[in-house]
């Protein structure tokens, strides 16, 4: 009804003329009236007659006298206060309107005579709102807001308001209300109410804030006006929302080398065997690198792979790898993102030299029962999301397991049917929503893999850990959180042999960790997080045990090992102007060596070994038998050269307590980790770094170059041929070295459009130096040699195309220099057998390495009521099938040398995984 | 080997198209630097001890360089001087015989003939302990045997062990006739039979074990070697194919020489394909007294020494040895024409000193390739003269 009035009245529009003398008088009174009941009366007393829709009209009662007052005084009367404007023709007719004001000449420039001051024109147009297309009629509300008035043709009215949830009548803060197109926008109080300036007119109003639905009103503004809004909730938005806030990490932070991963980004990245792995793509960033393939554990910014502190919810993960590193331990499903510091460490954090990879599982949907699953070639997964009470609390727990040992298992052929590779994990999360104030995370984590390499000993190994979190709010300024967290890991060798020396050979560390931290937003200025953690370890180094009764191998053990390692951090990130801002932050840690234990005194300035033994100090249970400990600086700043321009400066000190003890040169399951005592130092390293970051086109492009340089001293190494496993006395093996790297990355990363991805290039150096007064502790003659994972240009460049929403294609190609090796140099007899002299360490290097990966994606389709939404990738690893040597290593066959060189995927390895959502 | 396996392992695992490979390629020397080697172990057995001095050489060359030369001593703590000749190049024997005593430091030092000084540390005689038994088995799966060797020390002060053998086996020849063909006249060619020397029949010849064969007894309650493999022979070895013998030599090491030796075989033993033990310069108990950063490879052992010997035949075990028994070189039967077209005659093979008769040809003799041929069939000389492989004298342990 209301739609065919406009169109009568747009329809008749240009028959409009101009009513200016209105000579007829009338008499009226009226006492508790309806406005209805004195048009009628107005009708019945004239011959003007009405056109109107009766819903416009109020039910408002109204009284008044009039003598001889023309129609318009009196109608006027009428409609004071209400939205209804009217207008009378020639022909003694009155057309009511509602909002509209119903012009009787048409504006300057309405046919675009150009005239200097247009513009102003245009903004202060009376309204002419035509019902535009039916595309919007259904999604977008139209509201009218004032009445327009002949006096006031302002260039903008108020329109005000609250914003309430809808499910809990709240009022919203902190809610954006935003013009579409139009670069006017407000933001809600406290109490949910805004206040916005708009042209008149038709305006598109968006509400923005996170976890609230957003919503779109097509407000037509004649006036001043109240628009209320009642939101719904919306948690799906989230993720947008949080990716908007960080658009500007890149140049806004303070900290520098501060690498990003969403799991959700890197979901068509080619990988091999398709597992959707975020370390391994991880190690497509500039400063984060394996040595190869095979090797599990990473180097970041030239550090060894015991430097970086792997944290999953707080608590360590102490082998992040599955099978030699050919899988990442974690569960692509259940993990959320993973921040990887690789220059700055927040203070919170300490205890590795070189990095922390700060890995956070996500959290359950608490809405619906919701699960993600995918088949591979080699591994399976099963995601759970359980909302245990809705809107609060919800569960999530992952799975995944090869079966490739069933594959083993059917192989008829002896050696192969009795050995076996297999992995599983597990994970499962907890998070609570007590209420505003309080919140619980809870995380259990359990992996396991098991191997043989050869058919009489079985390895395995396992990861256990769990962490708890109790986040409080005290006030708006003061929040803090509360963690207890603990990690296993441990392995084990099984060896059966043929005769009597059948054993089991285990080693195990755990580590407990208290932690209380706070947040305290003093000002704007400055924003404080401080706390104090401890950290409990304890490690059986090493057993063995005879297996079964005729096994004459003698029962063993390694004393265990224990230690506590303290810390009192505080930071504060201290904005001194718009430009400059500070993060100043100071950890002091402290670790003590307990007893019980024994630890030898070995006579000053001779090498360590049984011969300069002088003395065995006994240390009572609980006893600190030695304590090392000192300041650490985690200090940063962020100068803004221009908004979307900032240069960063950086300068960090750690300590770390504990070591792995490995005599590979790349990292084995079987790699143990010490803790520092009396005789083995902790290892301690400075970094400097220096960076500039701009983002391009609105954050659509993100550049940074940095340059780092670190400095490292006590770095573990080791003699050559040096036995670790069951070594009572380690530091006769043990040489501690001092380290250099240094290195320049440059990183351009495009966040959206249908071309995204990144180039990632970094030129960088690490170096070892082992020096020592005694040649038996002295490695290339006490010079700086390069480390095994010293590979100065490293390229990746990661892109994905969206063809269409459904299908997109994903290519990778990396080149990397080749890592260096101990080449042989000539040959010798010994006892009648060749054998090989090999160069000084790490002098030659392996041919270069490079690989390029293509994949192929299609996602289902979008159907609501689809069970599933599937998810396919086709991938094809090392497409050119090149042939990337992994090590070259020498052997002795029938006295005469042989050489080999070995690679882990030389062809390529297509992959179809499928995943589905449900 | 290891590496195969788990290299299989890893391909079933990440399935048929997962190709990762160990491909063995062709050392090519960089750069090479010569070093000085030293195989130096003398024992308590009162005899002429022997140091063998060598220098490295280049990957692409069959080597090796022998040290010649060179001033060779061996000092005590009592100044005692044993002074060593060189009697083969590199191959260094003390003039006069003496063993190790316990609890004096032996030093052994060296003066190269480009002047060069090499001294070793100080280095006392290991503890001692005593070889229970050696004895062989068939091998399980029948066509072998394999040696091994018990040893027990009830002081449990020795842990440390390295084999060495000597090996030593009877040769019969294998195409064995008692007449010699001789040629009495070259023109007219006159051929003549006379009785060849029935004491080329039987021989013996020694060979000493390669490689390093140790064993430690550290994780075990007991100082006890038990069952420990030293050898497998397998059935097509001519070594075992009439009696055989072995005199293995037990070497008590130090922990710093078992060590050096066991660094030296894991640094070129097998590999696994994941992880690559750090290679390097394993640097033994011997330095340059010149240049402290000079590569001196080898290690000079005083170890205490004790010996066993064992003989056995393949039918004391059981073992069935394939037919005709291995021989140590392949025997051929031709029986040459005596005035042939392309091929050699008969003069010409007995002219050529590298065969022998062995029998008649004619109906029911052996065959011979090419087939038919000449009157008289021919083999070579190894095979019907054992002398020409080892020796005829009989060992003075030999029992048979």
């Amino acid at each position: 009804m209301r739609k065919v009035i406009l169109l009568v009245i747009l329809c008749n529009f240009q028959s409009l003329f101009a009513q200016n003398d209105i000579e007829k008088k009338i008499s009226l009174h009226f006492e508790n009236s309806t406005k209805l009941e004195v048009i009628k009366r107005i009708e019945e007393l004239s011959n003007y007659k009405f056109y109107f829709i009766e819903d416009w009209l109020d039910d408002k009662t109204i009284s008044g006298n009039y003598n001889n007052v023309n129609l318009p005084i009196l109608l006027d009367k009428i409609f004071n206060n209400t939205l209804v404007n009217y207008y009378i023709t020639a022909d003694n007719k009155v057309i009511l309107t509602l909002n509209n004001l119903i012009h009787d000449s048409l504006p300057d420039g309405f046919f675009g005579d150009l005239k200097e001051n247009i513009a102003e024109y245009e903004e202060t147009s009376p309204v002419f709102y035509n019902q535009e297309s039916s595309l919007e009629k259904s999604v977008v509300e139209t509201v009218r807001i004032g009445k327009e008035t002949k006096e006031s043709l302002q260039k903008n009215y108020k329109l005000t308001g609250y914003v309430k949830n809808l499910n809990t009548n709240e009022p919203i803060p902190n809610l954006a209300i935003v013009v579409q197109n139009k670069n006017i926008n407000a933001l809600t109080n406290n109490k949910g109410y805004y206040s916005i300036q708009l042209p008149p007119g038709v305006n598109y109003i968006e509400t923005k804030a996170l976890g609230i639905k957003s919503l779109i009103k097509k407000v037509i503004i004649y006036n001043n006006g109240t628009l209320n809004f009642n939101l719904r909730e919306d948690s799906e938005i989230l993720d947008e929302v949080i990716i908007e806030a960080n658009q500007e990490r890149n140049v806004k932070e303070a900290l520098t080398g501060v690498t990003q991963l969403k799991v959700e980004e890197i979901k068509s990245i080619p990988l091999v065997l398709g597992e959707r792995d975020i370390l391994k793509v991880a190690t497509t960033m500039p400063g984060i690198k394996t040595a190869g393939e095979g090797s599990s554990g990473y180097n970041v910014r030239g550090g060894k792979e015991d430097q970086n502190l792997i944290l999953l919810d707080n608590a360590v993960l102490y082998n992040p790898a599955h099978f030699f590193g050919i899988f990442s331990a974690l569960n692509p499903f259940t993990s959320g993102d993973v921040n990887i510091y690789k220059g700055n460490m927040p203070a919170e954090y300490g205890g590795r030299l070189s990095s922390v990879f700060e890995i956070n599982t996500k959290n359950g949907n608490n809405q619906n029962f919701s699960g993600e699953a995918s088949l591979g070639p080699v591994t399976s997964n099963l995601t759970l999301e359980l909302p245990v009470v809705k809107d609060k609390a919800s569960l999530i727990v992952g799975a995944r397991g090869t079966y490739s040992d069933w594959i083993l298992k059917s192989i008829d052929e002896e050696s192969i049917k009795n050995s076996e590779a297999s992995f599983f994990d597990i994970v499962a999360k907890y998070n609570h929503e007590i209420n505003d104030k309080n919140n619980i995370e809870a995380t259990g984590y359990y992996s396991k893999d098991a191997f043989s390499i050869t058919s009489d000993s079985l390895y395995s190994y396992n990861n256990r850990l769990f962490s708890l979190k109790w986040n409080h709010s005290f006030n708006d300024k003061n929040s803090g959180s509360l963690i207890i967290a603990n990690s296993e890991y441990r392995f084990n060798i099984d060896y059966d042999g043929e005769i009597d020396s059948d054993f089991n050979l285990g080693y195990k560390i755990n580590e407990t960790e208290l932690k209380f931290k706070m947040k305290y937003i003093h000002s704007e200025k400055h924003k404080f997080d401080y706390g104090i953690s401890s950290k409990l370890f304890l490690v059986n180094p090493g057993t063995i045990e005879p297996k079964g009764t005729e096994s004459i191998v003698e029962q063993f053990n390694i004393p265990k090992e224990k230690a506590i390692e303290s810390a009192v951090f505080i930071s504060d990130n201290f904005k001194v102007n718009e430009k400059l801002l500070f993060n100043i932050g100071i950890r002091y840690s402290l670790y003590s060596s307990l007893g019980e234990a024994s630890q030898r005194v070995y006579a000053k300035g001779l090498p360590r070994n049984e011969g300069t033994v002088r003395d065995t100090l006994n240390f009572a249970k609980n006893e600190v038998a030695k304590t090392y400990g000192g300041p650490e600086f985690r200090t940063s700043a962020r100068y803004f050269l221009t908004p979307s321009f900032s240069i960063k400066g950086s300068f960090n000190s750690t300590f770390q307590y504990i070591h792995t003890l490995s005599n590979n040169t790349t990292v084995s399951p079987t790699d143990t980790w010490k803790l520092s005592d009396l005789n083995i130092k902790p290892q301690q390293a400075k970094q400097y770094s220096l960076g500039f970051y701009k983002n391009l086109n609105g954050n659509l492009y993100e550049l940074s170059l940095e340059g780092y340089f670190k400095k490292s001293k006590n770095i573990l190494d080791y003699k050559v041929g040096a036995e670790l496993l069951l070594n009572e006395n380690i530091e006769t093996e043990v040489l501690q070295g001092e380290g250099k790297a240094y290195g320049v990355e440059f990183l351009i990363k495009k966040t959206k459009g249908k071309l995204n991805g990144w180039l990632g290039y970094s030129y960088s150096r690490s170096f070892v130096k082992l020096d020592s007064e005694f040649g038996e502790e002295r490695v290339n003659s006490g010079e700086y040699f390069p480390s095994n994972f010293d590979k100065p240009h490293d390229l990746s460049l990661i892109t994905n195309y969206k063809i269409t929403k459904r299908y997109s294609f994903s290519a990778n190609f990396t080149y990397q220099t080749g890592r260096p090796i101990t080449y042989p140099i000539g040959k010798y007899i010994y006892n009648g057998e060749e054998r090989v002299l090999y160069s000084d360490r790490n002098k030659f290097r392996i041919p270069d390495y490079y690989r390029f990966d293509i994949g192929f994606n299609v996602e289902g389709n979008h159907k609501i009521k689809k069970f599933a939404h599937s998810f396919w990738n086709i991938s094809i690893y090392n497409v050119l099938g090149r042939n990337n040597p992994y090590s070259v290593f020498f052997v002795t066959e029938k006295g005469k040398i042989k050489a080999y060189q070995s690679s882990i995927f030389s062809i390529p390895i297509p992959t179809i995984t499928y995943n589905f959502k449900f | 080997m290891n590496y195969r396996k788990l290299h299989l392992i890893l391909i079933l695992i990440i399935g048929i198209y997962t190709n990762s490979c160990v491909t063995p390629f062709d050392i090519k020397t960089i750069t090479f630097e010569s070093a000085l080697v030293v195989e130096a172990t003398i024992s308590n057995e009162i005899k002429q001890q022997e140091i063998n001095l060598s220098r490295t050489f280049d990957l692409e060359e069959k080597g090796p360089y022998t040290e010649s030369n060179a001033d060779v001593i061996i000092i005590d703590d009592l100044q005692n001087i044993y002074n060593f000749n060189e009697t083969t190049p590199g191959k260094y024997i003390s003039n006069e015989e003496f063993g190790a005593v316990a609890n004096r430091n032996y030093q052994l030092k060296i003066v190269t003939n480009e002047g060069k000084s090499y001294a070793s540390q100080q280095t006392q005689l290991t503890n001692t302990a005593q070889i229970d038994k050696v004895y062989a088995e068939k091998s399980e799966d029948g066509k072998g045997i394999n040696i091994f060797v018990d040893s027990y020390n009830p002081n449990g002060n020795s842990r440390y062990y390295r084999y060495v053998y000597e090996e030593t086996f009877k040769i019969i020849a294998s195409k064995w006739s008692y007449r010699d063909l001789v040629l009495v006249s070259k023109y007219p060619t006159i051929f003549d039979f006379v009785p060849r020397d029935e004491n080329k029949r039987n021989c013996y010849k020694t060979i000493y074990s390669k490689g390093i064969i140790q064993t430690e007894t550290n994780n075990l309650i007991d100082d006890k070697v038990t069952k420990f493999h030293v050898r497998h022979i397998n059935n097509d070895n001519y070594i075992i194919s009439h009696r055989y013998s072995m005199l293995l030599k037990q070497y008590v090491q130090s922990q710093e020489a078992y060590t050096f030796y066991k660094t030296l075989e894991d640094l070129s033993g097998s590999e696994s394909l994941l992880s690559q033990n750090q290679p390097g310069f394993v640097s033994g108990n011997v330095f340059s007294e010149d240049n402290s950063n000079e590569k001196v490879i080898g290690f000079f052992e005083v170890s205490s020494v004790s010996t066993k010997r064992i003989f056995f035949s393949p039918k004391d075990l059981d073992l069935i040895v394939p037919y005709p028994r291995p021989y140590p070189v392949p025997c051929h039967l031709t029986a040459p024409q005596l005035n042939p077209r392309y091929e050699l005659s008969l003069f010409e093979y007995l002219e050529s000193g590298r065969f022998l008769f062995y029998a008649r040809n004619g109906p029911g003799a052996p065959p011979v390739d090419p087939p038919n041929g000449g009157p008289y069939i021919m083999t070579e000389i190894a095979c019907g003269d054992c002398t020409e492989i080892g020796t005829n004298i009989t060992p003075d342990f030999w029992v048979e």
